[in-house]
């Protein structure tokens, strides 16, 4: 009975110390995902132990989210079950969909006006595209990555070509990648010219076509798209020559995970992919590599990709303070260097390229700089309200021409007619 | 004479012969997983007799995420759901085989919908439940959704109806109580079914990956395919060697537990009728 007594009281003093903490220090959740190994998972941890370290008044637990599928899922169950994280770092292209949902806030009404320059507008504005709408800003980039040419040195000198020049236009990738191409006494090929992975979501590498063509793929609003504009046709057709035509490339559909594995074992000379295989590729090829920026058609171009902060709109004013002080810090150019270097993602500002850190990196490995200069030339990531079915459907028409079953302008236009279907609402 | 044996001789040849290439087809997978996972990166592709073996994968995937806390969060999560999965479903199973009373039909009907149901539709709604309750981020909230399972109520209920009712009435004249009867006649009867329901049951949920993901944030809940999940990373390109020394050391305990009790299984499988 006593001994209750005392469990009781006990209980009711733990509880009382507890809140009287938690009015002391903010709360916070924070989502990430991961999508470049454990490594990357460490580093934001210890990221994010750092600042809690050095603000007391702040408590941040980082919660591993699995993919970014996985990430998304895992969000928007908890914001829909009424518990959302603070914060989150999620695919770019959610932007539209987390706006649909409600889920959402601006950063604009947490950050001083002086802010809104320095900070927000110390990105690149290629990465801000994916990240702004209607006038407000609802991404912060921070895992960001874009497209770039990889190519075999070795395989270059074997073929005559100068190892140290890559492709600069479409032209010159096929007349190189024919050259490239080896096959044996059978006529199986050996090695192929190229490789653009296509499995899964095509629509990435292929705006590293549509874009130097000059499409662009949906309007910033989100509510409008142009798939079957005469130079998106005009893309997809010289991706579905390099197999068909001109016997450069794997014909059918691509697998991503298995591409660079596929470049190491030199089954292909040169290959697309994103930057965040960087550092993969720096430490795996057995032989000297370069990396170029995408070849130029009527000019350079290239999508960005990856993942943003958002702010979630379910929780107190003081929480959301916090949690837009820590996405401040943590993309600060110090933090954004230490980061870029550990997982070859692209530092989102130029003022990150400055620091002491990143000039040392690059310094040592000029390859890094590509992406970066490559940003110039960066267009928005596809991303539109209803991003999954629309994104679905223009995947489905490129994965039907690069199969062979359909042409490349009717399998797009079918692509257009069901992308404006299901955007009807949103116009 | 000669020409029955013969015959008999080629029958059974075709026999073994074909049981033979299907359990290789079986075994390549975990082959080539035994063959990358011991092997250097280089031997991925590439089959050489010789090659150097190394445990050096299996050290990088165990260092990659907390391995053996996500060991201990399963084994308390499959045997937890087991437990409380065998004694509901008991219970519920033996009162529809055994009891008539007003709404059975109905009840056991509501219980087969259970069955139709897809479990990821409701994932908002559990974790809805699992907030109210306040058990979010606990193992606990992965394991009760499945906790009242209706395909391990509908096996154990088919099961105790085939058991003679002879038994059941033997067993009352002699003064037994109705616990006293499922404890004494019916779950004895009835054990190869628990073996092969324990087995589906404890497979699937060392496997579910999406909700416990969802439903927990922190290293002491999170189970053995969360850690796992961390490996299907497609930015940096998919390193098979770690990957499969990761899937066969997850994966393990399992496949050991089964290779043990190998003929109890199939046995019982046989007898439960599942298959």
């Amino acid at each position: 009975m006593f001994s209750n007594i005392f469990k009781t009281a006990g209980a009711a003093t733990v509880a009382a110390f507890g809140f009287a903490s938690h009015a002391l220090a903010v709360d916070l959740e924070f989502y990430f995902p991961v999508a470049v190994g454990g490594a990357a998972a460490d580093t934001i941890e210890h990221l994010t132990a750092e600042y809690v370290a050095a603000n007391p008044g702040v408590n941040i637990e980082a919660i591993y989210a699995g993919s970014y599928s996985d990430a998304g899922q895992k969000a928007l169950t908890a914001a829909r079950g009424g518990n959302p994280p603070q914060i989150s770092v999620l695919l770019s292209t959610q932007m539209f969909t987390l706006i649909d949902e409600d889920v959402i806030v601006p950063f604009d009404d947490f950050v001083s006006e002086e802010d809104k320059v320095s900070w927000i507008g110390g990105f690149y504005p290629s990465f801000m595209e994916n990240s702004q709408t209607g006038g407000k800003t609802y991404g912060i980039p921070f895992q960001r990555s874009t497209p770039v040419l990889y190519w075999n040195k070795a395989a270059f000198a074997e073929a005559g070509l100068n190892p140290d020049v890559a492709p600069a236009n479409w032209d010159e990738m096929v007349e190189f990648a024919m050259k490239l191409t080896k096959k044996d006494a059978n006529g199986d090929v050996t090695q192929w010219g190229v490789r653009i992975p296509s499995a899964g979501f095509p629509y990435w590498l292929f705006q590293g076509l549509s874009t130097p063509a000059g499409a662009i793929l949906a309007n910033a609003d989100g509510n409008k798209v142009n798939f079957n504009g005469p130079k998106v046709v005009e893309a997809l057709e010289y991706l579905v020559a390099l197999s068909a035509d001109h016997g450069v490339m794997q014909p059918g559909s691509i697998e991503w995970g298995t591409t660079p594995k596929a470049f190491f074992e030199g089954e292909t000379a040169m290959m697309w992919t994103t930057t965040g295989n960087l550092t993969n590729v720096r430490n795996n090829a057995p032989f000297d590599f370069g990396v170029a920026m995408l070849p130029a058609k009527e000019r350079r171009g290239a999508p960005t990709g990856g993942g943003n902060f958002y702010l979630f709109k379910d929780s107190s004013d003081e929480q959301k303070q916090a949690a837009v002080d820590f996405v401040k810090w943590i993309t600060a150019p110090e933090q954004a260097a230490v980061w870029s270097i550990a997982t070859g993602y692209v530092a989102p500002s130029p003022a990150a390229w400055e620091t002491e850190e990143m000039k040392a990196y690059t310094a040592d490995f000029p390859p890094a700089l590509v992406a970066r200069d490559q940003l110039e030339f960066a267009v928005a990531e596809l991303s539109t309200y209803e991003n999954g079915k629309v994104t679905q459907a223009f995947n489905d028409a490129l994965a039907a021409a690069i199969a062979g079953e359909t042409s490349a302008k009717e399998a797009l236009d079918e692509a257009q007619a069901k992308a404006e279907r299901i955007l009807k609402p949103y116009q | 004479m000669f020409r029955p044996t013969l015959t008999l001789n080629y029958d059974r040849v075709l026999n073994t012969l074909a049981a033979w290439l299907l359990a290789l087809f079986w075994l390549l997978p975990l082959a080539y997983a035994g063959w990358t996972a011991f092997h250097p990166a280089e031997y991925e592709t590439r089959f050489v007799p010789f090659a150097p073996l190394t445990l050096e994968n299996f050290a990088q995937a165990w260092s990659e995420a907390p391995f053996a806390r996500y060991f201990l969060n399963t084994m308390i999560l499959v045997t937890g759901i087991l437990a409380a999965q065998f004694t509901l479903c008991t219970l519920a199973a033996f009162s529809f085989a055994r009891f008539t009373f007003p709404g059975r039909n109905i009840l056991f009907a509501l219980v087969l919908i259970q069955l139709l149901v897809m479990p990821d539709i409701l994932i908002v709604e559990n974790y809805q439940t699992m907030r109210r309750l306040d058990l979010i981020d606990t193992i606990a909230a992965i394991g009760l959704p499945y906790v009242a399972s209706a395909f391990g109520i509908f096996l154990l209920r088919q099961t105790f109806m085939t058991i003679p009712k002879e038994l059941d009435e033997a067993a009352r004249i002699e003064g037994c109580s109705y616990l006293g009867i499922l404890w004494r006649v019916y779950i004895p009867l009835a054990k190869p079914t628990f073996l092969a329901y324990g087995l589906v049951s404890v497979s699937h949920h060392w496997n579910n990956f999406v909700w416990p993901l969802i439903i927990t944030n922190s290293v002491e809940t999170r189970p053995l395919t969360v850690g796992l999940s961390i490996f299907a990373v497609t930015d940096a390109g998919i390193q098979w060697s770690v990957i499969n020394a990761a899937t066969l050391m997850t994966s393990g305990p399992l496949l050991i537990a089964f290779l043990l009790f190998q003929r109890q299984f199939v046995q019982s499988f046989m007898r439960a009728g599942i298959k």
